[in-house]
């Protein structure tokens, strides 16, 4: 039997493919394309030639950059999931459905105003004659120099993913049967034990979905790492920027690019991989 | 305190805010027996096994496990393994694992977990889907899974709640037969909640029937569907004809209570004897009344009804009638005795039963 579209499905499904098309598929293929062109004398030439591919792959600043953005990814990754779970946790378990509500909306206050600003606001109380350093100072503490280092960027990143991923977490926690944790408290199973043994186990899929979605989120980051980590350690998202100024290496900074895009599909298809493992549905 | 008492309930209240879920209870589980907890949803059933399983606390008075008070022991430090009614099987496990679980918890190695749970996975006859995942499973064999995560431990008493309620019939049936034969053969004491009638009276040794809050009755199942002690438990098993009015004679030798239907003779034992002028209620089970085209002789209690309906279960009959005044009188009989009565809707008859088969209960 031939599959016919029918006008009513093409009229709602259209208008997303275009988009997409448009806006994701058309860019990604000009991409790829640019990635190939070559620059003579700062100009761009519509070319077939792969040696920006050679050219950044043989660099050590390449790989560098590559190797710290990956590490501070997943270490947000981690550090974000680790402190959101208790978090995430109390609000599920500990606070009563009225109270719950109240914690998910202000969630989502966060994102009412740009993580431009709220990464700026970071620097008023992180700077050596900053709100942190001028409090300490009362009693007799520091200054220490927080800005600029690679823990104000992790601060920086959990700005713009701690709420989601305390979001993410809360929404696969909730939806946990409570007869399983009974069940587990009836079988001598304590209460640290039992999230340990139930609880992560259960919210899996969502715990690493969050976990994910924080990698990518910061993994393609370039506000933390410049306005709080100084620009140093360089990462992919600096390193692009610094590609396309230093003589209009715009193929270049396609071949990071989409070398970035790469990783975040491999990333994305292990994690999601890991998430369902063990689990036929 | 009886030596062959395994748990008790002593004054035992649980209030959630002002609503009063249980209301001061007492009676007494014994060790070895197959208790089965009923009642309508809302009764207070699984409120009484989860506060003995550890997962409510009392409000009030005391519950004693083997004679220690445990009300302040929290589940994990008790050993009253409890069957959900969602089976409450960890997905994230495979079977064995779920068995396992239990053991683990108590620090059992790994070799002597792997032989508990092999053996009780052999005994409920499911050690072929030991490294299956959970939703690989059929309903019945989810239960077996359950029943085994619970036994494993060897406990000396088993709670479940309703396990079966999310069965079909046949598998149910087949289900109740598993659970008697193991709570025979284990010994373990068995308490199990249920609004079924018949799983409760078809497993259990005993029977408690609870309401609002309140036990209505404690006793075996022949006890309670022969003797209902309240007007609640009579209408809540719904096999006998119900009557209310008030005693016009009372004696030695029975009663004689007059209701809108007449003036009902009763004979025989009454827990008390009411005086005159006295409310009281009296039931007739509905295998022990019969329908007449003509009065019956004898010393009987006579009414005359007017057939309303029939409902054939099985090899049995149920004929709705009911009298004058609209109350309605059930009477069960096999097709063989039914033969010979007409029974169409409106067809005019005669109900009686010996007074020797009426029962006198309480007002509530």
């Amino acid at each position: 039997m031939p599959r016919r579209v029918s006008l009513y499905s093409l009229t709602f499904s259209l208008p997303l493919l275009i988009w997409q098309l448009l806006f994701f598929v058309f860019p990604l293929v000009f991409l790829v394309a640019l990635s190939f062109w070559t620059v003579k004398n700062f100009a761009m030439r519509p070319d077939f030639d792969g040696v920006n591919w050679v050219t950044m792959y043989g660099r050590a600043v390449f790989w560098q950059a590559y190797g710290t953005t990956f590490a501070l990814a997943a270490s947000a990754a981690i550090l974000t999931s680790v402190l959101a779970f208790p978090c995430s946790y109390a609000i599920a378990f500990k606070l009563s459905e009225s109270a719950r509500r109240w914690a998910i909306f202000l969630m989502v206050i966060p994102f009412f105003t740009s993580y431009l600003v709220r990464v700026y606001s970071w620097q008023i109380f992180l700077s050596d004659r900053g709100i942190i350093n001028v409090v300490l100072g009362w009693v007799g503490l520091g200054p220490f120099g927080m800005l600029n280092t690679v823990g104000a960027t992790m601060v920086g990143y959990m700005t713009l993913a701690f709420p989601l991923v305390v979001l993410l977490q809360l929404f696969s926690l909730v939806f946990i049967d409570r007869s399983l944790i009974e069940a587990a408290h009836n079988m001598r199973c304590g209460r640290l034990r039992t999230v340990f043994e139930v609880v992560i186990p259960s919210a899996r899929v969502g715990l690493t979905i969050a976990a994910l979605f924080c990698f990518i989120l910061t993994f393609g980051d370039f506000v933390s790492p410049v306005y709080l980590g100084g620009g140093d350690p360089t990462t992919l998202s600096i390193l692009i920027t610094d590609t396309t100024k230093s003589g209009q290496q715009w193929p270049r900074a396609a071949v990071i690019a989409l070398t970035m895009i790469a990783t975040l599909l491999v990333v994305a298809f292990v994690t999601v991989r890991f998430a369902y493992k063990g689990r036929s549905k | 305190m009886n030596r062959d008492t395994l748990v008790s309930f002593e004054g035992v209240v649980k209030r959630f805010g002002s609503f009063v879920a249980v209301q001061r209870m007492d009676f007494e589980i014994r060790k070895g027996e197959f208790l089965a907890i009923m009642g309508s949803s809302g009764c207070g059933k699984t409120t009484t096994l989860r506060m003995l399983a550890g997962l409510e606390a009392p409000t009030e008075g005391t519950i004693r496990l083997s004679g220690k008070p445990i009300n302040h022991l929290p589940t994990w430090e008790r050993d009253t393994p409890m069957v959900w009614q969602s089976l409450a099987l960890f997905p994230f496990l495979n079977v064995r694992e779920n068995v396992e679980f239990a053991l683990k918890m108590r620090g059992v190695g790994k070799a002597e977990r792997r032989r508990r749970a092999e053996q009780w996975l052999d005994r409920m006859q499911i050690l072929e889907f030991a490294e299956r995942n959970i939703a690989q499973l059929s309903g019945g064999q989810r239960q077996r899974v359950a029943l085994a995560r619970s036994l494993v431990v060897e406990p000396e008493i088993l709670l479940l709640d309703e396990p079966l309620s999310a069965l079909d019939a046949a598998l149910k049936v087949r289900m109740q037969s598993v659970l008697k034969n193991l709570q025979r053969e284990t010994g373990i004491t068995f308490v199990y909640v249920t609004h079924s009638q018949s799983e409760a009276f078809s497993m259990a040794d005993r029977v408690v029937i609870m309401s609002r809050g309140r036990i209505e009755q404690i006793g075996t199942p022949q006890e309670i569907y022969g003797t209902p002690r309240t007007r609640f438990v009579a209408d809540f098993l719904g096999s006998s004809n119900i009557f209310s009015g008030k005693v016009t004679q009372s004696g030695s030798t029975g009663l004689e209570v007059a209701t809108r239907d007449g003036a009902f003779r009763l004979s025989g034992s009454v827990p008390h004897l009411p005086q005159s002028g006295e409310e009281a209620t009296i039931t007739v089970l509905d295998t022990k009344t019969n329908l007449s085209v003509t009065p019956p002789e004898g010393n009987l209690n006579v009414v005359p009804v007017r057939v309303i309906g029939e409902e054939f279960v099985g090899a049995t009959a149920t004929i709705y009638t009911e009298t004058d005044t609209g109350h309605e009188i059930k009477v069960q009989k096999s097709h063989d005795e039914l033969a010979s009565l007409p029974v169409g809707a409106g067809q005019r008859l005669y109900a009686s039963w010996s007074p020797a088969d009426s029962h006198l209960v309480g007002a509530a």
